[in-house]
């Protein structure tokens, strides 16, 4: 009679805790997922007033064809591809400093991460303060130094914007790497670097020869993570240069692949072909999300 | 120069390198608190920045709170109305997406971690493969579905999609969570022949509360700080928080710079304060593991 009872108490609670979760997922995220793959074949547009077409891969074949669309993933990939460098360099200098001993350092490292823990849209018009052409802090401290003769408008040539896209990217986000490095760190032996030191290594030979080869592992999950957050850069773009905020054009200067989507769907109501949009970004992101995805699976269920 | 001499040289290195650090980090948040209680003569002042108010005010605070006049033509809502309803959204929907996400990870946490079934890993893997999946493949239906359900523009609509989205996370850290606790303690439990129920309540509850702070404020976190899920699923002060409020306001003031500061600072506060204070809880979470 008891182990019967109980297995059927361990069912009931299987069902209780996990069908919520699994109704959760199914409804809002896996059936719309499936929906829009459905829409992405047809040409509904909500602006014209008519019932959508099935037209087969034409939205994807459009979308290919596209200027625009080269154009947006081109830029796409030059913030990851600005920002990646820029972070990591970043990240691996303060996590070595704050793998230093020096009291205060549990302080530095508190304020040091605080950037990444607060809403990208404020980061987004911090910079766009700071950076302002007329009253910036930034122009301010310049010309109070004199580092510059007259006030600058850093915003204002496209391939300027791009680069501050991915300076605050940058600054929102470094945080996270540093983590990863820091702990990465802290693993490594301290004989290894003694018997480095006897046998005549300087500190440069000591950070290339031991340092950077046995963070390697930490340096992939960072790059992982942080491709897919400066991939898909949202956010600090719309405050910072997208200047759009009450419906208006979209900035085209910072028009990344997000960015578009929404511009397709939700500003030009053209679903079908937002729709085909998402799933070509889907492919595009999907190498890299199964890397992290394994990961994170093996530790959370085959661990035991 | 002895070892003394050394040892203060490599602090002053380390000191001088902490402070660039602290600049690159702090400035723009310094920047930013400063504009919000400086008057606007001293704020515009060019060429030359005070770089600390001689007169500080709150006189901004009490603006975007008070005054209803600053609103751009074309029928939005008067500045101070969206000010108390963004503050009111924002917390109802981080507290409440927080709560019952938490609630849900705990249970799923235990079943995940500690327990054999069938359909287990697959729907683990279910959950965990949300992770990487580019979030507008299934936002553009949802927005139709939402639209369908009337759930757009609602509180409830913001709560349900939010506790969706932080799943994973959630689950992935209960488990971790409930997997660390000593297995001998819940034998023994077992032996006297407690239920799962009771096992649950009794023994994992009080001993998962440290996971269950760390989930309910990461999740809390994450929601406070969204932006996209309410661009998309919202339309007016029903559900409308800080984020999307404060970006009203950068088309409303066009010029009104210690204005949008303030409300700027206001969005950003709960952020900050919960990043000093907590810090140690949200890494845990916002790492995912990746750093024990």
């Amino acid at each position: 009679m008891k182990p019967f009872s109980r297995l059927n108490s361990d069912s009931l609670y299987i069902i209780v805790v996990l069908a919520p979760i699994v109704l959760l997922i199914a409804l809002f995220i896996y059936y719309p997922a499936l929906d829009t793959l459905g829409q992405s074949t047809t040409n509904r547009n909500l602006r014209i007033r008519r019932p959508p077409k099935q037209i087969g891969l034409d939205n994807y074949v459009k979308l290919l064809e596209d200027d625009e669309f080269w154009e947006v993933t081109g830029r796409s990939f030059l913030v990851v591809g600005l920002t990646l460098p820029l972070e990591m360099a970043v990240a691996f200098g303060i996590a070595l400093l704050l793998n230093q001993r020096f009291p205060g350092r549990g302080v530095v490292r508190t304020l040091a991460i605080l950037p990444w823990m607060l809403p990208g849209v404020v980061n987004g018009f911090l910079w766009g303060w700071l950076l302002n052409g007329e009253y910036g802090a930034l122009n301010g401290f310049l010309y109070q130094f004199g580092l510059i003769s007259e006030y600058q408008y850093w915003l204002r040539a496209p391939e300027s914007q791009i680069l501050w896209v991915a300076i605050v990217q940058t600054w929102t986000r470094y945080a996270f790497p540093t983590i990863i490095l820091l702990a990465g760190l802290q693993s490594i032996p301290d004989d290894l670097f003694d018997s480095a030191k006897v046998d005549g290594a300087n500190a440069l030979a000591r950070v290339r020869f031991i340092t950077i080869p046995l963070l390697l592992p930490s340096f992939g999950i960072a790059l992982v993570v942080e491709f897919i957050a400066a991939f898909q850069i949202f956010d600090v773009v719309w405050t910072l240069t997208a200047g759009s905020s009450a419906g208006g054009a979209m900035n085209p200067f910072t028009k990344t692949l997000m960015l578009y989507n929404y511009e397709l769907v939700f500003r030009d109501l053209r679903v079908g072909l937002g729709a085909a949009l998402s799933y070509i970004i889907l492919l595009m992101s999907l190498a890299v999300g199964v890397i992290f995805v394994m990961r994170v699976y093996n530790q959370g269920v085959q661990e035991a | 120069m002895g070892l003394r001499g050394q040892e203060r040289l490599r602090l002053a290195v380390i000191y001088v390198c902490c402070a660039v650090v602290l600049i690159w980090a702090l400035a723009p948040i310094y920047w930013v608190a400063v504009s919000s209680i400086s008057t606007r003569q001293e704020l515009y002042a060019r060429p030359y920045k005070i770089w600390f108010p001689t007169q500080p005010t709150l006189a901004s605070y009490q603006t975007i709170f008070t005054q209803g006049a600053k609103f751009r033509d074309g029928g939005f809502s008067p500045t101070a109305d969206l000010m108390s309803s963004g503050l009111r959204n924002s917390v109802i929907i981080s507290v409440a997406s927080g709560a019952i996400v938490t609630l849900l990870a705990t249970g799923a946490g235990y079943a995940f971690a500690r327990m054999r079934f069938r359909g287990r890993n697959f729907i683990f893997l279910l959950i965990m493969l949300m992770l990487p999946l580019p979030i507008w493949v299934s936002l553009i239906a949802l927005f139709f579905l939402m639209t369908r359900l009337q759930l757009l523009d609602t509180l409830l609509g913001l709560v349900l999609i939010f506790v969706t989205l932080l799943l994973p996370l959630a689950v992935w850290m209960m488990t971790t969570f409930v997997r660390d606790i000593p297995q001998e303690i819940q034998d023994a439990a077992r032996v006297d022949g407690a239920g799962r129920w009771r096992l649950v309540y009794s023994i994992i509850l009080p001993l998962a509360r440290p996971g269950m702070v760390a989930v309910f404020l990461v999740a809390m976190l994450s929601t406070w700080n969204n932006f996209l899920i309410p661009l998309i699923f919202t339309r007016t002060d029903d559900s409308q928080p800080l984020t999307i409020v404060l970006t009203l306001f950068i088309g409303q003031y066009e010029v009104a710079w210690e204005d949008m500061s303030a409300a700027a600072v206001v969005t950003m506060l709960p952020p900050f304060l919960m990043a000093l204070f907590f810090q140690r809880y949200l890494v845990r979470g916002l790492t995912m593991g990746a750093v024990k």
